[in-house]
């Protein structure tokens, strides 16, 4: 089933300071738990974290933990990391049975281009980036990809036009947005000032002629203007 | 310019920032962002600024979010006035932020023209700040 093999380390030290010579020696401290079984501190190299984690699953990838020569189907529960240098600090991993269904978070990603609503200076504001699944395992999509290349102003894509697979159910209210493409409340206030700047421009313009034409002489027919 | 409606207390202690940002630290609404890199104030009119120079850049068909708020008053006493006589008098408002906080967020379609607009906004801080933009997975 699960083909990212994924060895872990128990028995790490406790603290901050064993913690941060840990993560120095390039290795992630991390946690297992679930199916009623005790929480067990492990370390994991961050090589071998990156390399299953950015397989086609992504963060949702089924991985086989090899904890003492144990193998504990798991996934990623939860990534802490750092907020500058955005590297991970600490894992959370759960274990997982292959029958019963799991929670999990599936990214929701945008394909094609909206024409209609660019052209009317609107923009495709994507208000939901991942959706709260329940699924069995061996079920959980990569991802879920919305065609947004027939959308016009006003439009929105909710979260029950959705397409789940067979066996994936969400208990995220169905009326919620993904997506809205909408005319923003800064594009309205930019064309209410460029059209207020041509409206001054017009009107001075105007100014400027009826002045000019107030101050010339009659002129008489055959004249030469430019005398 | 941003500042509060009313505040319980009129004048702060200026405190010490240290460590790094608690919350804040990835991109909640945009695709893009202003993450700050080492600790300071923003004032309210370096807030503005730098909102300014975003929306004029993308011009139309953009969203910005602005995720500090100028909420601590700093005072300042007259010039050429002797030590002494109290605390002086509010004068500004800044927003406290640590490394790794968001400042701004932007949706736009055109991701080189998304980092222009927050390069331009970034000119504007008085911290280093980067360009950050959304990324799924690891």
């Amino acid at each position: 089933m699960a083909e990212l093999v994924l060895t872990a380390e128990t028995g790490r030290d406790l603290g901050t300071r064993p913690t941060r010579r840990l993560r120095r020696e390039g290795k992630v401290p991390g946690v297992v738990y679930g199916l009623g079984t005790d929480p067990a501190t492990i370390s994991v190299d961050y090589g071998d974290l990156r390399a299953v984690l950015t397989s086609d699953a992504g963060l949702n990838a089924l991985i086989e933990l090899d904890l003492d020569g144990e193998r504990l189907l798991c996934i990623v529960k939860d990534l802490q990391r750092d907020p500058v240098r955005h590297d991970v600090t600490h894992v959370d991993l759960i274990r997982i049975d292959v029958d019963v269904e799991v929670e999990v978070d599936v990214p929701i990603l945008l394909v094609g281009d909206a024409r209609k609503v660019t052209d009317e200076s609107g923009m495709v504001d994507q208000a939901m980036f991942s959706l709260s699944i329940y699924s069995k395992p061996g079920a959980i999509p990569n991802e879920f990809t919305i065609d947004i290349s027939e959308m016009e102003i006003n439009d929105s894509i909710r979260v029950a036009d959705v397409d789940l697979p067979s066996g994936v159910r969400t208990e995220v209210d169905p009326d919620e947005a993904v997506v809205l493409a909408s005319v923003t409340r800064s594009t309205l206030e930019t064309i209410a000032e460029e059209e207020a700047i041509e409206a001054e421009a017009v009107a001075v313009a105007e100014a400027e002629a009826g002045e000019a034409i107030e101050g010339e002489e009659p002129a008489e027919p055959g004249d030469a203007s430019d005398d | 310019m941003l500042m509060p409606k009313k505040t319980k207390y009129r004048k702060q202690h200026r405190g010490r920032t240290r460590g790094v940002a608690k919350g804040a630290t990835s991109l909640s609404y945009g695709e893009y962002g202003v993450q700050a890199l080492e600790p300071g104030w923003l004032t309210a009119r370096q807030i503005e600024a730098a909102r300014i120079a975003m929306t004029r850049h993308i011009k139309r068909g953009g969203k910005v979010w602005i995720n500090v708020f100028p909420d601590k008053p700093v005072t300042e006493k007259p010039a050429e006035t002797r030590m002494g006589s109290g605390k002086g008098n509010p004068e500004r408002w800044v927003a406290v932020v640590r490394p790794g906080r968001v400042l701004f967020e932007l949706s736009y379609p055109d991701g080189d023209v998304a980092r222009a607009a927050l390069e331009r906004a970034i000119q504007k801080l008085p911290i280093k700040a980067r360009f950050i933009e959304r990324q799924e997975g690891f």
